[in-house]
């Protein structure tokens, strides 16, 4: 009999030591290349570890944390009162961890004399309320406008922090960041909306934002989207079910750190502010 | 923050008051107090989006349920009629984000079946425009759209037989009416109020409402795995489905029911109750149903079965049921499998000079147990995409065969395939 135990638990364990460890990420689209990018680091860091990273977006995300249908969510947005209702009655307990901060930067082609825009006169531009740019201190020059698809979360952030109302029909609904950028290029009335990975390129230039009209501040300007001071400025976060655990903690800790931190900022987004990290580690602790 | 979130708008509000709300003052405070109360208005009228849809999004989806159903007393089938393959859910559904804050939506059930005249009907099952609030996270909806009472509005059909209140016919799991929708600040549940026609939305015109029912529906989550919540329902009066006939002959012949019955003072009410802690969960509901019928007769000549019109009288009743649901359920398999019980009563009393006695004839005590295997699950798992479910329920009715000696029970047997898909169009 304790021959047979023995056997058992020593197959036991060369199953376990044989399965492959995974843990499942899916949601922002986002967010998608960045963490692909965390995931990739992470397995040649720990290769018994998979991290399959899938998108869908925000909604799906969360929605499959609260569902117990994977173990990390990704969501450009922070979870709705609804979700987080649906998660407790499924005993699902949603838990946050801020992972980068994306500045989504204002782009004009680079001959356009502006600098600076109130965020109630880019609201005016992007509802079609305002047409021209000389009713805002620019040349007299028909405004285009360039945004992305409805599908995509900096669509919904932007129309909701600045827009706030709808878009003007005439905007060009662009697939990406860059073929935004290449529109606003090309376009001396351009306008257009783009994460902060993207604003770098020659022929276009970012312009200073401002909530009263008398600060302004840039979105390359780390410290003032640290502090928030910059309008456009929005954590990307990270949800599990209850404090993470396992693997997925591992994963979750190597994202947070030094070298998560450094491919966060490769990839074009601002690394983490102390305030956030502190939170993060209460909710990994 | 740590162990649990907060509404974002909330906390931005909650950080001005910490920031100076707590600390008025005579000059400055007042300032302090403005601005706090300001960006306290702010965070709950901010605009945000209960929608699962961006403005221009269109949803297809489909939800068709084949199944076997058998039932038979002592393993002999004694109901033909409801032993057979069915069609028992043939939805299509349409909806459409037009703006951020308005929504439409349309679901069309369509019914197979030989006892209409084209071999096939269809119903509207949710007809109704959503519109956004100033207060966050609440919407007002105006159409077919669900009735928020007890559990019959989560459409969820993890058991896939009827909810209590449907199948005890206390309620309808769509009815036309306006409601005002929203989410608890935090996630701490949900909320309810509305006005509807109270009949259906399978009998319109039916019962010939005369008076709207009106509606209110709380579910509060304070923490992961506790879900605790009521509704309640009250209508003044309608009228039952006789009014559109001539009346009708008592079995015995002896009485000639006049047409003109009304059911009025409806009250429903229905705590509830879900655990879920881990794979397993526990659903509870206990629902009261009661109302008054009004109606007349006459006195009949049993032979001919002609009226005595000088008998005239007019006679009052009062109805009274209770019952109690209790739905425990294990995941199993990465929430692949489900394996649910199920325990029912259903307690009908109805009045007999000044007692209530029961009655038995419609009074059951159910149990039974089944399963759900998902092959598959919509992206993010929420709703089912190809799912088998069995369910085996055992009846006993309260009724009597000869005194003393219950009727025998009926055993149901449920074997069904749910597809159910989704399909986003981009604008």
């Amino acid at each position: 009999m304790k021959k047979l135990l023995t056997t058992i638990a020593v197959l036991a364990t060369l199953v376990a030591a044989g399965a492959a460890k995974e843990v499942m990420v899916k949601g922002s689209d986002t967010m998608l290349n960045l963490v692909q990018n965390l995931a990739e680091a992470f397995s040649t860091a720990n290769p018994d570890v998979t991290v399959s990273v899938t998108g869908g977006g925000s909604g799906v995300g969360i929605s499959a944390v609260v569902n117990k249908q994977t173990d990390i969510g990704d969501a450009s947005r922070a979870i709705a009162s609804k979700e987080i209702s649906s998660a407790r009655a499924n005993g699902v307990n949603p838990i946050e961890y801020a992972i980068a901060i994306d500045g989504v930067c204002i782009i004009v082609n680079v001959s356009n004399s502006v600098e600076k825009l109130t965020i109630e006169q880019l609201g005016q531009l992007y509802q079609g309320k305002v047409a021209n740019w000389s009713s805002v201190g620019g040349p007299n020059k028909k405004v285009s406008l360039y945004g992305r698809q409805p599908s995509s979360g900096t669509f919904v952030y932007v129309r909701d922090e600045a827009v706030k109302g709808e878009y003007a029909a005439s905007m060009r609904q662009m697939n990406g960041n860059a073929q935004i950028v290449e529109g606003v290029k090309a376009d001396e009335g351009g306008i257009g909306y783009v994460g902060v990975g993207y604003a770098r390129e020659q022929g276009i230039k970012v312009l200073s934002l401002s909530r009263n009209g008398t600060d302004f501040y840039s979105p390359l300007d780390k410290e003032a989207v640290d502090s928030g001071k910059y309008p456009l400025a929005r954590p990307l976060f990270q949800y599990t079910n209850g404090k993470a655990k396992g693997d997925a903690k591992t994963f979750i800790e190597f994202e947070l750190g030094p070298d998560g931190q450094k491919i966060v900022s490769d990839q074009g987004f601002y690394p983490l502010t102390q305030g956030y990290q502190d939170r993060n580690n209460a909710n990994l602790q | 923050m740590p162990g649990y979130l907060v509404n974002r708008n909330l906390t931005v509000g909650l950080y001005a008051l910490s920031r100076g709300g707590l600390h008025f003052r005579r000059s400055k405070g007042e300032t302090h107090m403005k601005k706090t109360v300001v960006a306290m208005l702010l965070a709950i009228l901010a605009a945000g989006s209960v929608y699962a849809l961006n403005p221009g999004e269109s949803e297809l989806e489909y939800n068709g349920w084949f199944r076997y159903m058998n039932q038979s007393t002592k393993f002999q089938v004694t109901n033909p009629t409801a032993s057979r393959s069915s069609i028992d859910r043939n939805y299509l559904r349409a909806s459409h984000q037009w703006t951020p804050k308005l929504f439409s939506k349309l679901s069309l059930d369509f019914l197979s079946s030989s006892s209409y005249a084209d071999g096939a009907s269809v119903r509207i099952k949710e007809a109704y425009v959503d519109m956004g609030l100033p207060i966050k996270d609440f919407t007002f909806a105006a159409g077919v759209q669900k009735h928020y009472f007890a559990e019959t509005y989560s459409w969820d059909y993890t058991h896939p037989d009827k909810e209590l209140s449907d199948a005890q016919g206390v309620c309808a799991s769509a009815d036309y009416g306006a409601t005002i929708n929203g989410f608890l600040p935090g996630g701490f549940g949900e909320l309810q109020l509305g006005a509807y026609n109270g009949e259906g939305y399978k009998v319109t015109g039916a019962k010939n409402s005369v008076a709207p029912e009106l509606l209110a529906n709380l579910r509060l989550t304070p923490f992961a795995g506790f879900q605790v919540g009521a509704s309640v329902f009250t209508k003044a009066k309608d009228i039952s489905p006789f009014a559109n006939s001539t009346g009708k002959l008592s079995p015995d012949r002896h009485l000639w029911f006049n047409p003109d019955t009304a059911n009025r003072k409806k009250l429903a009410f229905a705590p509830m109750a879900k655990v879920a802690v881990g794979p397993v969960s526990l659903t509870g509901e206990y629902i009261i149903y009661n109302y008054t019928r009004d109606y007349s007769q006459y006195n009949a000549d049993s032979t001919t079965g002609k009226v005595d019109s000088a008998s005239l009288t007019h006679k009052t009743k009062d109805y009274a049921n209770a019952g109690i649901d209790l739905l425990p359920v294990v995941s199993l398999m990465n929430q692949k499998l489900d394996v649910f019980g199920r325990f029912s009563t259903w307690q009908a009393k109805e009045q007999s000079g000044d007692s209530m006695p029961v009655n038995k004839a419609k009074s059951l005590m159910r149990y039974g147990a089944g399963f759900n295997y998902h092959f598959l699950r919509r992206a993010g798992g929420s709703k089912p995409a190809v799912a088998v479910q069995f369910a085996w329920v055992h009846e006993q009715l309260e009724k009597e065969a000869s005194p003393g000696v219950k009727v025998d029970p009926v055993d149901t047997f449920i074997l069904q395939f749910r597809m159910e898909w989704s399909h986003l169009l981009l604008p």
